[in-house]
């Protein structure tokens, strides 16, 4: 099977599969091969499900033959963020050392919805360590190894999800799902030039993944277009009662989905400042594309000290969720050096000022709901830089990331978004563009970025893996 | 020294005190650090004006099993 098949859109993909033109254990076996081959040189995979997902390849064979398609993931293999649980012996190991051998004997919701749609879990994948829980300063925060970008292997992949980028970037499965607390989807996929989901916090259950900050971590897919994350989406979100804070909204992907009257977009003139250049260039020619099809407005965001205030959550919520690791002292046995204190340091947030961001929380998500009511979307870049090369920090409790507004009032409000690739910079280092819509709005995210791939070709460029 | 400069210096000593035996020298230099930063932090969220009435974002739910019911 050749490398075009294997940089195949799902949609395309499924069509080979239903119509026989190719089987699922052929293309599973064609993923699961590449796994092998290509994975440890990004420091991608973790566990090849080789014998799982050969089983259920077989069955969807013998399903689609017999005439039952259950749809356009029946007998696709994919690849997971190895923090969600998974039952059967394969080891969940959250990225980190101490839970290298670490299993379940249940699967998360989302692996039993794939399941249960005939996708096939062909790999789990690498992360940061405890997908960066303790404040991780390096890029080489995993026990896996780091997370090497297939674009350029002195950088990396950016995190946390950094083998769920990496592996459909370089196609080692079609696609995959990664988790965000504060960026871990759209980063990995902004510098691995592929495109990520980041749907509205509590449309997908969170159900047997590892917990780092209850009221921001959500699930989203990985892969190469809007349509791939749609179709992902589609199977994977809805109620869970196993999940209490999963929403009863119900959802269905719309591929049709268009506007009735020209898109509006919002730009936020304050996140464009000291961003590089490359950055901007490629967000500035993406404004340009887009101005044929949509009215773009520049934005001021409401005042709020949004960094301070996930920081703060995520602070709290993630030294309780840690706290036996903490406590035991294990935490010394993880990779990243700010790792080994960054939990006991957290310790000095009070529980006043914890309530007190949850109580800004409030006003943050009816402020920018307000703000959003004006528009479809806020388009930005994903992130204010390329990636980050190994042996650089790459932000720290002491030292943050460059400042990202969009991305902090987008998670702090729990909005939908979606990252599709918008060029390349510096150093053959992708970079990605940003739609952020409304709360439960994810088919109008997906359909501009429909309409921004249907514009350019950027998602159609592949990093070269040849051996 | 403020007020406010010897609780942060509080909540330092209460940490050492707490996690201080497992802290190299160049670690209780970063915590002391970070709590620098938390306490800093903590007054950025002093920026926001709420009022009495403004509930914290999450919201407790109380819970029977659908069997109760």
């Amino acid at each position: 099977m050749n490398s075009d098949v294997v940089f195949t859109p799902l949609r395309d993909l499924a069509e080979l599969v239903r119509t026989k033109q190719v089987s699922s254990l052929e293309l599973t076996r064609t993923f699961i091969d590449r796994l092998e081959a290509y994975g440890p040189r990004y420091n991608a995979v973790v566990t090849v499900t080789a014998e799982r997902a050969m089983q259920l390849a077989t069955r969807a064979d013998e399903e689609i033959k017999a005439g039952n398609y259950r749809g356009p993931l029946h007998g696709i293999p994919y690849g997971v963020k190895d923090l969600l649980a998974t039952s059967g012996g394969i080891p969940t190991t959250w990225g980190a050392a101490p839970f290298r051998n670490q299993t379940f004997d249940y699967d998360a919701t989302v692996i039993r919805k794939l399941e249960d749609a005939g996708a096939v879990l062909a790999a789990k994948l690498a992360m940061v360590e405890l997908a960066g829980g303790l404040g991780y300063r390096y890029p080489e925060a995993s026990f896996s190894g780091p997370g090497i970008n297939p674009w350029n292997s002195a950088y990396w992949t950016g995190g946390s999800s950094s083998g769920s980028g990496a592996a459909v970037s370089a196609g080692l499965v079609p696609f995959a799902l990664g988790s965000e607390t504060g960026g871990s989807i759209l980063s990995p996929s902004s510098s691995c030039g592929v495109t990520g989901m980041r749907a509205t916090y509590g449309r997908v259950s969170r159900y047997g993944a590892m917990a780092l900050s209850w009221t921001l971590d959500k699930i989203g897919p990985i892969g190469l277009t809007a349509d791939d994350c749609g179709i992902v989406l589609d199977v994977i979100a809805g109620w869970d009662p196993s999940d209490p804070s999963s929403s009863k909204r119900p959802y269905q992907y719309d591929p049709q989905y268009s506007f009735s009257s020209r898109p509006r977009l919002a730009v936020v003139g304050d996140d464009l400042q000291g961003i590089p250049a490359d950055v901007r260039a490629n967000f500035e020619e993406s404004l340009r594309v887009l101005s044929a099809e949509a009215d773009i407005t520049e934005i001021k965001a409401p005042d709020f000290p949004y960094e301070a205030v996930n920081q703060t959550i995520l602070q709290v919520e993630s030294v309780s969720a840690f706290e036996d690791l903490m406590e035991s002292g294990v935490v010394a046995e993880l990779t990243d050096p700010g790792n080994h204190y960054g939990g006991y340091a957290r310790t000095a947030v009070l529980a006043r000022d914890y309530l007190r961001a949850l109580r800004i929380r409030r006003k943050v998500a009816l402020e920018v709901d307000d703000l959003l009511s004006n528009y479809d979307a806020i388009v930005s870049p994903t992130k204010p830089l390329t990636s980050v090369p190994f042996g650089e920090e790459k932000g720290s409790d002491v030292s943050p990331a460059p400042r990202n507004t969009v991305s902090s009032l987008a998670n702090l409000a729990g909005l939908p978004a979606i990252s599709v690739p918008n060029g390349f910079g510096d150093h053959n280092l992708p970079t990605g563009l940003r739609f952020t819509g409304r709360a439960y709005r994810e088919n109008t995210v997906l359909a501009l970025g429909r309409v921004y791939q249907s514009l350019t070709g950027w998602h159609l460029n592949h990093p070269a893996v040849a051996p | 020294m403020s007020k406010t400069q010897e609780a942060d210096d509080e909540l330092f000593r209460m940490i050492l005190a707490r996690y201080g035996d497992r802290l190299t020298s160049q670690e209780t230099d970063e915590v002391r650090k970070i709590v620098r930063r938390i306490a800093n932090t903590s007054q950025e969220l002093r920026t926001v004006q709420l009022a009495n009435s403004d509930e914290p974002m999450a919201l407790f739910q109380p819970y029977a099993s659908e069997d109760e019911l």
